[in-house]
């Protein structure tokens, strides 16, 4: 039977209402009276409040103009007499713009325009002479604040149509019926809500409209629409809803991203504009708002706005969340770091406010290191809030919504992965999403919605907080409630008895290139880092009270961990800034360690493992340098002269490419592969399969290039070809090298492989010319070894992790974050991998794949184009990982000696690893953190009395006798 | 031109996540290539206008942009 689909092709009711509703909105404005003597002065942001004009004066700005400039800034000034026809009546300024611009009126800042609104309140601002005084910032990107919001992605772009600016008076009558239509087609065009309740939504909103005659001279008929809608539509109460959603207002502010942080200065100070100007407006409205660094920039910067921010805050109104001095990456930066996070997060909202904050607010970070709960609530937060894994899991669903967090050392804290995305625009639709997307119905209580825009800041509207006003009206709606961050985590989270335990790291199944992508920032974080540590060490060694210079560089480095800047995911200019920030971290922490004329031993451990010691004079070559391998013998925290030990016999014997060393006999192939690595020592062998074998995969993740790896990476090898043969390069009585120089097509890859006489590590070191696009490198191992599990340095500890797949958790980890190590064994023994800053690494059965470049071309063009150096050692080892004492080894290679004349005169606090000794904050005290990092339990009995700390430096006991736990970390002061 | 394109205007569009690479200049063509934003803006003839506009405020020369985008493959539809 033929059949044909019938098409309607006649104007359906709905469509009826959504062309008068359009029609409606054209009525908003009673009077427009456009300012037509503005000034435009064009400029380029250089750093922070810096600029350079295009032109010495202004000039004329009229609408039709085109106006900004690629990165482009623009001064827009003008001085308006109020026309008479105006005077007295509630003012408005309006300017239609895709830019983001800070508007000043007579002096003072009175709010912000941009892609997400339009207008901002004049008559408070009118002087007594009825005039204004515009003055304007603005600065415009081609990527918009907020991708998700339609209007502001249809007017991307560096250079714009300049609309006209206006002042004018708004019809309140069709504005408020504007925001009923807004509210309830919402709800009539979403399938979440009732069917039958959609149905009777569309008849009596067409009836509303029918009151509204639009062809008289004046609109008339709203009042009635209004009316109408009150008591057909707001007093229905037939169809019910179920739920209870808290609404909490943010804005989410990415300090770098598709714009620099010199920008982030004005995105946050138009933020925090608008959220006050609303404050003003709407007495119940209460705003969360993160990162304590760009409240340092608001205080620094705009001193009046801050002030105010002070008194919204002292209001309850402006609620500062986020104990994290930024929203950082929480899967490369290191325990110390993040510690640093929430200590100098903290104390800044406490100068600032006399208060800190009980909450880490991280809504956009790309999953979270097991370390981070003990961290939290050792830094006064008891609350964790991170919306990605609910959202962004590719393979999935997180179990839970609102829950306990257990920590790698059993530590709880109360978790919110909130179930929907952090940035929505508060309508209907969103929050029923919310509440039917929550799993926790049962045991969490209130399900959190967060609303604002985002991602460049300038979050809630008018319209958002008119729909809250609403929504009560509805029996439709979930219950909503508006409410501050805390508020929220207090009432559901604190004490709840049947919240649910997540034990483990909060992996998101996404965005795992990020642990590789922008490699030399990787290396340069971890570098720095340890730099950190042996500043402030040498520091108290010294007695020198540089507390606020390293407080200061601590800062600029903590702001390079923001979570679209460590990771990779930004545009070119952005790196650049980065790179520049560690250039002058590390030259700065350079001259605070300074020299001397013996070694030092940083390290609380003897140092036993060989070590390469710069020498211009030396026999061996590492990173181009010449130096001596060593075994320096260095007590913990000691120093010492070191002295080449001249070794003249012969050591290993070559055969082709097979080379017999005390430890092995290893058989290498032509690219630098071992085709077999027989250990002498432990009778075995340690190859089974591809063994330090190069290769480079087709990388083709889609839009998030610089982002994600996908599992199909696999699939696609490019040929990787020997270009100069395996030779011997160079060897002398500790060392032998063998060096190959491998390529593609774009390529060069000089592999160089290390045996040590006295060794059992073997150092395989990497100089590469990489020209790929998106391309995987990987440095892969299959190992002669029967495990299902590999264990990861979290720089805090390690963690187990299958290399099965037997489960879709396992499948999707299958590149995950470790820190300087990784390994599989068996119970009597196993191969580690020590690497100097490389952070993804996969595991499948017997094979470890450490991940090396990545070649990415969004957002950033050019990412990891050019030259690059790192090394990795391969340690075959007897027992397991622990016994084997990698995560010592590891600390060896990653902290070299440093010259200093000094002498450690407090206990060495072994086995804990010291990760931390500085004076306290307040200079009274020496601060010492230990972690102890193999999961064991013991006690050290020190010979006095000191003081227990919590991670802010607060005395919280005191003891003579140091008990840890596994993988705690111990503040104590002394 | 080459350098004015790579050390005036690149950094510029670099800022707005483009990107932008000079060509060639042939009787007053100047070719350029742009990636990244640059590739899928829908409104690129404005900023090759005021290129236009900056190198002939800048170097005194009139040349016409002829604009050649080089879009990532995932954005290639």
């Amino acid at each position: 039977m033929a059949h044909i689909k019938v098409v309607r092709r006649s104007m359906r009711p709905e469509e009826w209402t959504d062309l008068r509703f359009g029609w409606l909105k054209r009525h908003i404005y009673d009077e427009k009276w456009e300012i037509e003597n503005l000034l435009i002065r064009d400029a380029r942001q250089v750093d922070e409040m810096q600029f350079e004009y295009y032109s010495d004066d202004y000039r004329p700005l009229k609408k039709g103009d085109m106006y900004f400039t690629p990165d482009g800034t623009a001064f827009i000034k003008a001085d308006v007499n109020i026309p008479d026809e105006l005077k007295g009546k509630q003012l408005w300024f309006s300017l239609k713009t895709a830019a983001e611009i800070c508007v000043q009126v007579n002096g003072k800042y009175i709010g912000g325009v941009d892609p997400n609104r339009e207008r901002m309140l004049l008559s408070p601002y009118v002087d007594v002479n009825d005039t204004l005084y515009f003055e304007m910032m603005g600065y415009n990107r081609s990527k918009p604040d907020d991708e998700r919001n339609p209007e502001s992605l249809s007017v991307r772009g560096c250079r714009q149509v300049f609309e006209g600016a206006y002042i004018c008076t708004v019809n309140d009558d069709v504005q408020s019926l504007v925001y009923d239509f807004e509210l309830l087609l919402d709800i009539a065009k979403s399938e979440l809500f009732n069917e039958d309740y959609r149905n009777f939504l569309n008849k009596e909103l067409n009836n509303a409209m029918n009151f509204i005659d639009f062809e008289s001279e004046e609109l008339t008929g709203v009042k009635d629409a209004a009316q109408y809608i009150e008591d057909v539509i707001y007093a229905n109460d037939t169809y019910k809803g179920s739920g209870d959603v808290a609404l909490v207002a943010h804005s989410h502010l990415d300090i770098a991203y598709y714009w620099r942080k010199i920008h982030a200065v004005q995105k946050n100070l138009r933020t925090v504009l608008i959220q006050l100007r609303l404050m003003d407006k709407y007495p119940e409205f209460r705003y969360a708002h993160t990162q304590p660094y760009v409240y340092e920039t608001l205080e620094k910067y705009y001193p009046e706005v801050f002030e105010e921010l002070k008194e919204k805050v002292a209001k309850g109104q402006f609620e500062p969340v986020g104990a994290m001095y930024v929203e950082p990456d929480c899967n490369v930066p290191g325990a110390e770091s993040l510690i640093r996070q929430c200590l100098y997060g903290q104390q800044t909202y406490k100068r600032m406010f006399g208060k800190r904050v009980n909450n880490a607010w991280l809504p956009d970070v790309f999953g979270n290191s097991w370390i981070l709960p003990q961290i939290l609530r050792k830094s006064g937060v008891d609350y964790f809030v991170s919306n990605k894994m609910s959202t962004w899991n590719d393979t999935n669903r997180f179990p839970h919504n609102n829950f306990i967090w257990r920590g790698i050392d059993g530590s709880d804290v109360y978790a919110c992965v909130p179930p929907t995305h952090f940035i929505t625009w508060n309508m209907p639709s969103q929050i029923q999403e919310n509440w039917e997307a929550y799993i926790d119905k049962d045991s969490g209580g209130q399900t959190l919605n967060m609303f604002g825009y985002g991602d460049g800041g300038s979050g809630c509207t008018e319209e958002m907080i008119e729909m809250m006003r609403r929504f009560h009206k509805l029996s439709i709606m979930p219950k909503c409630t508006h409410t501050s961050g805390a508020e929220f985590l207090e009432k559901n989270l604190k004490d709840n008895k049947s919240l649910q335990v997540w034990d483990g790291e909060l992996y998101l199944e996404m965005h795992r290139g990020t642990f590789t992508t922008k490699s030399h920032m990787k290396r340069a974080n971890r570098r720095i880092e340890n730099k950190f540590r042996t500043a402030e060490m040498l520091c108290l060694m010294r007695g020198e009270d540089k507390n606020e210079l390293i407080k200061e560089l601590y800062k600029k480095f903590l702001v390079t961990q923001f979570h679209d800047i460590l990771p990779g995911s930004h545009i070119h200019p952005v790196y650049e800034d980065a790179m520049k920030d560690y250039a002058e971290v590390e030259k700065a922490l350079d001259v605070i360690i300074g020299t001397g004329s013996r070694y030092f031993n940083t390290l609380n451990r003897e140092r036993k493992a060989l070590t390469f010691v710069k020498n211009k004079n030396g026999t061996a070559t590492r990173y181009g340098e010449k130096g001596n391998w060593i075994i320096p013998n260095m007590k913990a925290l000691s120093s010492a002269k070191l002295r080449k030990k001249d070794f003249k016999g012969e050591w290993f014997n070559v055969n082709g490419n097979t080379i017999e060393t005390p430890f092995y006999i290893a058989k290498l192939n032509n690219d630098g592969s071992l085709a077999s690595l027989y250990d002498k020592e432990l009778s075995r062998e340690w190859v089974k399969g591809d063994f330090n074998k190069l290769k480079i995969y087709v990388d083709c993740p889609g839009n998030y290039d610089a982002w994600d790896i996908l599992p199909n990476y696999r699939e696609k090898e490019i040929c990787v070809e020997v270009k100069d043969p395996l030779n011997i390069c160079e060897s002398d009585g500790e060392s032998v090298t063998f060096a190959v120089m491998l390529g593609t097509e774009k390529s060069a890859w000089e592999m160089k492989i290390r045996f040590f006489r006295r060794s059992r590590s073997i150092e395989v070191e990497n100089n590469v010319d990489w020209n790929e696009k998106h391309k995987l490198a990987k440095a892969e191992f299959d190992c002669n070894i029967l495990t299902r599990k590999a264990l990861c340095d979290t720089s805090a500890g390690f963690i187990e992790r299958e290399t099965h797949r037997n489960t879709t958790w396992q499948q999707a980890r299958f590149e995950t974050c470790h820190h300087k190590w990784c390994d599989m064994s068996e119970s009597g023994g196993g191969i580690a991998l020590v690497n100097d800053g490389k952070y993804g690494v996969g595991f499948l059965d017997n094979s470890m794949s450490l991940s090396l470049l990545r070649a990415t071309e969004r957002p950033d063009v050019t990412s990891d184009i050019g030259k690059h150096s790192f090394c990795y050692m391969i340690v075959p080892h007897q027992g397991d990982a622990v016994t084997a004492d990698i995560n010592g080894i590891a600390h060896e290679y990653n902290i070299p000696l440093v010259k200093a004349d000094c002498e450690w005169s407090l206990p060495v606090f072994e086995p804990l690893y010291m990760q931390a000794a500085k004076r306290s904050e307040d200079g009274t005290m020496t601060v010492i953190r230990l972690s102890e990092q193999d999961g064991k339990r013991g006690q050290i009995k020190l010979p006095q009395k000191v003081k227990l700390l919590n991670m802010l430096e607060d005395i919280e006991g005191e003891t003579d006798t140091i008990e840890y736990k596994p993988f705690e970390i111990i503040t104590i002061g002394i | 031109m080459e350098k004015y394109v790579r050390e005036i205007l690149a950094p510029k569009l670099q800022g707005d996540g483009g990107w932008v690479e000079f060509v060639s200049l042939r009787n007053g063509e100047l070719t350029l290539v742009f990636r990244g934003e640059c590739s899928k803006c829908l409104i690129l003839h404005r900023c090759t206008d005021w290129i236009e506009q900056e190198i002939k405020r800048d170097l005194k020369k009139t040349v016409k942009v002829n604009a050649i985008r080089k879009r990532p493959y995932f954005q290639d539809v």
